[in-house]
């Protein structure tokens, strides 16, 4: 049975707002259609609930791209978390979304009733979304799928800070993001990126922390270009 | 038809210069600040936070608002203002997206120079975008006046709206777009998108009513763009 690709909508790559009709679904029959975020299905229709760009990968795939301030977390998502309290069972963390995470006291690598990592309130914990839907708080873990623990747990010592979620996409993004490289190339530093909206940076000195932070912060609106030339400026005023 | 000029010589339907700024405040998750003349209103928006307050339905999100005014204590007008600012801010958000939590909507009244409370829903609307929170659509409020020999003004100052008979602050959903090609834009079409919210001061008549209905939906698709216009600015300005 040939499978007719569906038309891709006359809006891909342009600025959305709420309620902008996105795609007409009375013309299409037996086609399957993937909705991310921003996209809600209204009778016949797909419209968007969020400001933004709406990206489409092919074949069949549409979303909106928004940066925000909050996160709303889905699964095989790597975010930082802060502890805020204890329980028996769980410790139950801050990821800046809409209810508080849990992180079970046995989702690390070899855990067991008698080594329960001892995390005080306040600890920065580099995790993994597990669980997220919209009604029950999300589950985090601090193992990979093959339950290792890949750099995942407790993140000592450096300075975290805030970005929004279009920021921590972009740094992550491959190929390197143009700000880390050119801080790359001169100084050495650890750095971990949440997409939840937090970025957490570490080095032997804390000039270095603070230059990289800075860096970071202020290139959310630039272009690569740009960022390549401030990170220029602020090492020269460092040496 | 007449050439009935106002107070301060704009046409009956020319609305004062508008702007709006994304995102002045830094703490607040979204924020707008938005202007119509000399009315300045500045909206923050925190939220989705975890947790309902009591006797709120817990299977949907739920909306606080709370409105300071420039000066003076919080009275009534305040607290009608907040409820009618909740009712309408329910109305266009998705409340099932994210059950059992609670955004705050706190507005600030900078300056007062007629139609406040249009000018409060815009802002609320534009902050409520730049932080992200599902919505069904936008939001256009516009205030509009009826004149003795039967006019109708668009976007009243205060002296204005101390002259006249009547007054009425009108909420519409925004013009979309629409990849549908079936259907033609006609002047019906644009009246069948619906009112929102409709808050009337004084005495007019049904004709009247209407009318102001009719000249606000045709300016809303100006202020419409404009908003439009203004979020992408904004957003391109972040990401690029």
């Amino acid at each position: 049975m040939e499978s007719r690709r569906p038309p891709p909508s006359p809006l891909v790559d342009s600025y959305v707002v709420p309620g902008d009709v996105v795609l007409d679904l009375s013309e299409m029959t037996n086609q399957t259609i993937k909705l991310g975020t921003g996209l809600r299905q209204e009778c016949d229709t797909i419209q968007a609930t969020s400001a933004g760009m709406l990206r489409l990968s092919k074949p069949n795939k549409y979303w909106v791209e928004s940066s925000q301030k909050r996160y709303i977390p889905s699964v095989e998502d790597t975010v930082l978390g802060i502890v805020v309290d204890t329980k028996p069972d769980n410790f139950v963390v801050d990821i800046k979304g809409p209810n508080l995470a849990f992180l079970p006291v046995l989702a690390f690598e070899g855990g067991t009733r008698r080594n329960i990592p001892k995390f005080e309130i306040g600890t920065l914990i580099y995790a993994r979304v597990v669980k997220a839907n919209s009604i029950m708080n999300p589950e985090l873990s601090c193992m990979d799928v093959t339950g290792k623990a890949a750099e995942f747990g407790e993140l000592k010592g450096g300075y975290v800070f805030d970005s929004s979620t279009g920021m921590s996409r972009m740094l992550l993004s491959s190929p390197t993001c143009p700000v880390l490289e050119a801080l790359g190339k001169k100084l050495s530093f650890e750095i971990a990126v949440g997409l939840n909206g937090r970025v957490w940076v570490n080095a032997p000195a804390a000039d270095t922390v603070i230059l990289v932070s800075n860096a970071i912060m202020r290139s959310e609106s630039l272009s690569g270009i740009k960022q390549r030339a401030m990170v220029e400026n602020l090492l020269e005023r460092l040496s | 038809m007449e050439d009935t000029r106002r107070a301060d010589g704009r046409s009956p339907n020319q609305l004062r210069p508008f702007s709006c700024t994304g995102n002045p405040l830094h703490r607040a998750h979204g924020s707008a600040r938005w202007a119509q003349g000399d009315t300045v209103v500045l909206a923050a928006v925190y939220g989705p936070k975890p947790g309902t307050r009591k006797g709120e339905n817990p299977e949907k999100a739920s909306i606080e608002v709370v409105w300071k005014p420039k000066t003076g204590q919080i009275g009534r007008q305040e607290k009608e203002y907040e409820m009618i600012l909740k009712r309408t801010l329910q109305s266009i958000c998705m409340l099932t997206v994210h059950p059992n939590t609670t955004t705050s909507v706190v507005l600030q009244v900078v300056g007062d120079d007629g139609s406040l409370l249009p000018c409060a829903i815009n802002a609320s609307c534009a902050a409520l975008t730049f932080a992200g929170i599902p919505l069904k659509h936008l939001t256009v409020a516009i205030g509009c006046g009826v004149m003795e020999n039967g006019t109708v003004i668009l976007d009243t100052n205060t002296a204005e709206e101390q002259q006249l008979k009547s007054f009425a602050h009108l909420v519409f959903p925004n013009s979309r777009k629409s990849v549908d090609s079936k259907e033609p834009k006609e002047k019906d079409e644009e009246f069948e998108r619906g009112l929102i919210t409709s808050v009337t001061h004084g005495v007019m008549s049904e004709d009247d009513y209407f009318n102001c209905i009719e000249r606000g939906l045709a300016a809303s698709s100006r202020i419409s763009d404009f908003m439009r216009k203004t979020l992408q600015k904004e957003a391109s300005s972040v990401d690029a």
